[in-house]
């Protein structure tokens, strides 16, 4: 037995010195505290007795409009949150010498991002114009104090669909990996944030936007974007990777090749979930109101079977071929599930959102083989993710709308084919007028010269070759002198 | 006679090499990533806005043991695989090899290889 009595812990000089020591540093604190108390007591006291007694002259207007803006507030962290989502999945899924070049991109995404919406991105696309563009609030000039009538504070709004632009405009680099010259990259972003996505983005959110247009009582509808963000972002991001060709010396599997592998599963897998979880802002946030809790509840579990029946049925899906349970494809099946419930998410009950994933996991797989087959190289998925099943998101709506809420009403609940061709027309005009103006925009880019790095660079690596370091152990003992 | 032939290349040109001695009948290879500097010296990188040099740039080094009469014909062919005619494209040399034994059969000299 060697416990120490109380009395030996005394008799021990350090032990003494350092009870002293702590005591003292407990009395400093206790007296700052103190001291705190007596100087800002009546402040502190006077603001508590404020929340115990609320002013009962407050309007209902001003209590419903602050929850609202709270929970939208709220939802808007939980959205910009999917930035470090993405640039886990994106970075974990390319090769070690183009990382810090991922990552790069997807910050300085985000910093141009958020300077082009509140110049004009978000003008273009939440201002009153025309059908086509808005052209009110640039640089967030003349801005009430909430937007029309959702009773949202106007900043929170605009912060909130921001967050929306910037997921909009990093998936796009995710299938131009491992090639994309930085000034190019900067060049197209600035096409993607600032117009691409806010103006067709308008033709569906803005106020009076043309596919907003009823025929005979029905529109296109796009609950949180399957449309909006994710087929947008996966067509750009389509027209990218064949304007930029493939990466030198990628074999495509028609070829006797494959995907290169991803160089860090483990940053890919926790960057997946992280945007399953950013997703909880994205759809349930978009309900734009805290009030309507029975709506909010509805779209989280939605999006949650969605995600679950995408990840479950891509990886069965996947199975038989090599025999082995693939944790790259589960990724890219649970996000597919979570982009085409992203539309229907309001309209659907649970067991129409498990048909949707379980749809969309199979849309993925498919979709990156035939992108495969294309020799089309998108080393992170993005265009089967977010292009192929936002496409089948959309669409699923004027399927499974049960007709329970706002009166949407799909062909499998009686609804026929009204909702359906709504869908279909609307998202297959964005999906090629995205196709060709992003096409053109990447062409007018390779013709200065800056969309894809020179063949020395790319064979470098980016992060060597246009960042000047490299993603791990740049400390390394190889480093010169005086290091 | 047995003679091994160590190949220092560029790391992305082992793929081409690996695929040009296959096809000139080497069955067998030995890689492994080591760092080098030569004439060229090292290089600079950058982390934070300052600059630091790496004295010690990777490449990849290739050891195949072979038959002496086929030296000089693998070597012209590591090197015309491995060139890309910019600085740091490495070297090529052969050393005699006394001995040659293959673990699972015990087999020896030429046999081996």
């Amino acid at each position: 037995m060697n416990s120490i009595t109380l009395k030996e812990r005394l008799r021990d000089k350090d032990r003494r010195r350092f009870f002293f020591a702590f005591l003292g540093g407990k009395a400093i604190g206790l007296l700052v505290a103190g001291l705190a108390i007596v100087g800002f007591g009546p402040w502190l006291i006077g603001s508590a007795a404020h929340a115990v007694a609320p002013n009962a002259d407050v309007p209902i207007g001003d209590v419903v409009n602050a929850t609202n803006t709270a929970w939208v507030m709220v939802a808007t962290f939980l959205v910009f949150f999917m930035q470090a989502g993405f640039m886990m999945l994106e970075a974990g899924f390319a090769r070690t010498r183009e990382v810090v070049n991922v990552l790069q991109e997807c910050i300085v995404d985000t910093c141009l991002c958020a300077l082009l919406f509140w110049a004009f991105g978000f003008a273009f696309m939440f201002g009153v114009g025309n059908s086509f563009i808005g052209h009110e609030f640039f640089f967030l000039n003349g801005a009430p104090s909430t937007y029309g009538s959702t009773g949202i504070g106007f900043m929170a709004f605009f912060l909130f669909q921001f967050a929306f632009a910037d997921t909009c405009s990093t998936i796009t680099s995710g299938a131009m990996v491992g090639r994309t010259g930085f000034k190019g990259d900067l060049l197209y972003s600035i096409g993607v944030s600032g117009f691409i996505y806010p103006i067709f983005g308008h033709w569906i959110w803005g106020p009076g936007g043309f596919l907003q247009t009823a025929h005979g009582g029905v529109w296109m509808r796009d609950f949180a974007g399957s449309t909006v963000v994710h087929t947008i972002g996966g067509i750009v991001a389509l027209a990218g990777s064949m304007a930029l060709g493939p990466r030198l010396g990628r074999k495509f599997k028609r070829d006797g090749g494959g995907l290169p592998p991803g160089h860090d599963l483990t940053i890919a897998a926790i960057g997946g979930v992280i945007l399953w979880f950013g997703w909880y802002g994205f759809n349930p946030g978009s309900t734009l109101s805290a009030l309507d809790f029975e709506g909010i509840g509805r779209v989280a579990t939605n999006t949650t079977l969605a995600a679950a029946a995408g990840g479950l049925v891509a990886m069965a899906w996947v199975y038989p071929r090599f025999k082995k349970w693939d944790m790259g494809i589960t990724i890219n099946g649970f996000l597919g599930g979570l982009v085409a419930i992203t539309c229907p998410c309001y309209w659907v009950n649970p067991f129409g959102s498990v048909v949707i994933g379980a749809v969309a996991g199979i849309v993925v797989v498919l979709g990156i083989d035939f992108i495969e087959h294309m020799r089309i190289d998108d080393p992170i998925g993005a265009v089967a993710v977010h292009g192929f099943a936002g496409i089948w998101g959309t669409w699923s709506l004027g399927l499974f709308a049960t007709g329970q809420w706002n009166d949407v009403k799909g062909l499998f609940w009686g609804g026929g084919f009204k909702q359906l061709w709504a869908q279909v027309w609307g998202n297959t005009l964005v999906v090629i007028v995205t196709f060709v103006v992003s096409y053109a925009l990447f062409k007018a880019v390779a013709l200065t010269k800056t969309l894809r790095v020179s063949e020395e660079g790319e064979l470098e690596g980016l992060d060597i070759h246009e960042h000047g370091s490299p993603a791990y152990h740049p400390e390394s003992a190889f480093m010169g002198k005086g290091y | 006679m047995l003679e091994m032939i160590t190949a220092i290349i560029k790391p992305h040109k082992l793929d081409d090499v690996k695929e040009a001695l296959l096809a000139n009948g080497v069955e067998g290879m030995t890689v492994t990533e080591v760092r080098g500097f030569g004439r060229q010296r090292g290089k600079t990188e950058n982390f934070r806005g300052s600059e630091y040099n790496i004295d010690f740039i990777p490449k990849m080094k290739i050891e195949i043991v072979v038959p002496a009469e086929s030296v000089d014909r693998l070597i012209a062919i590591i090197g015309e695989a491995a060139q890309t005619g910019k600085i740091g494209d490495g070297k090529v040399w052969s050393t005699g090899v006394g001995k040659l034994l293959r673990v699972r059969t015990g087999e020896m000299g030429s046999e081996a290889i």
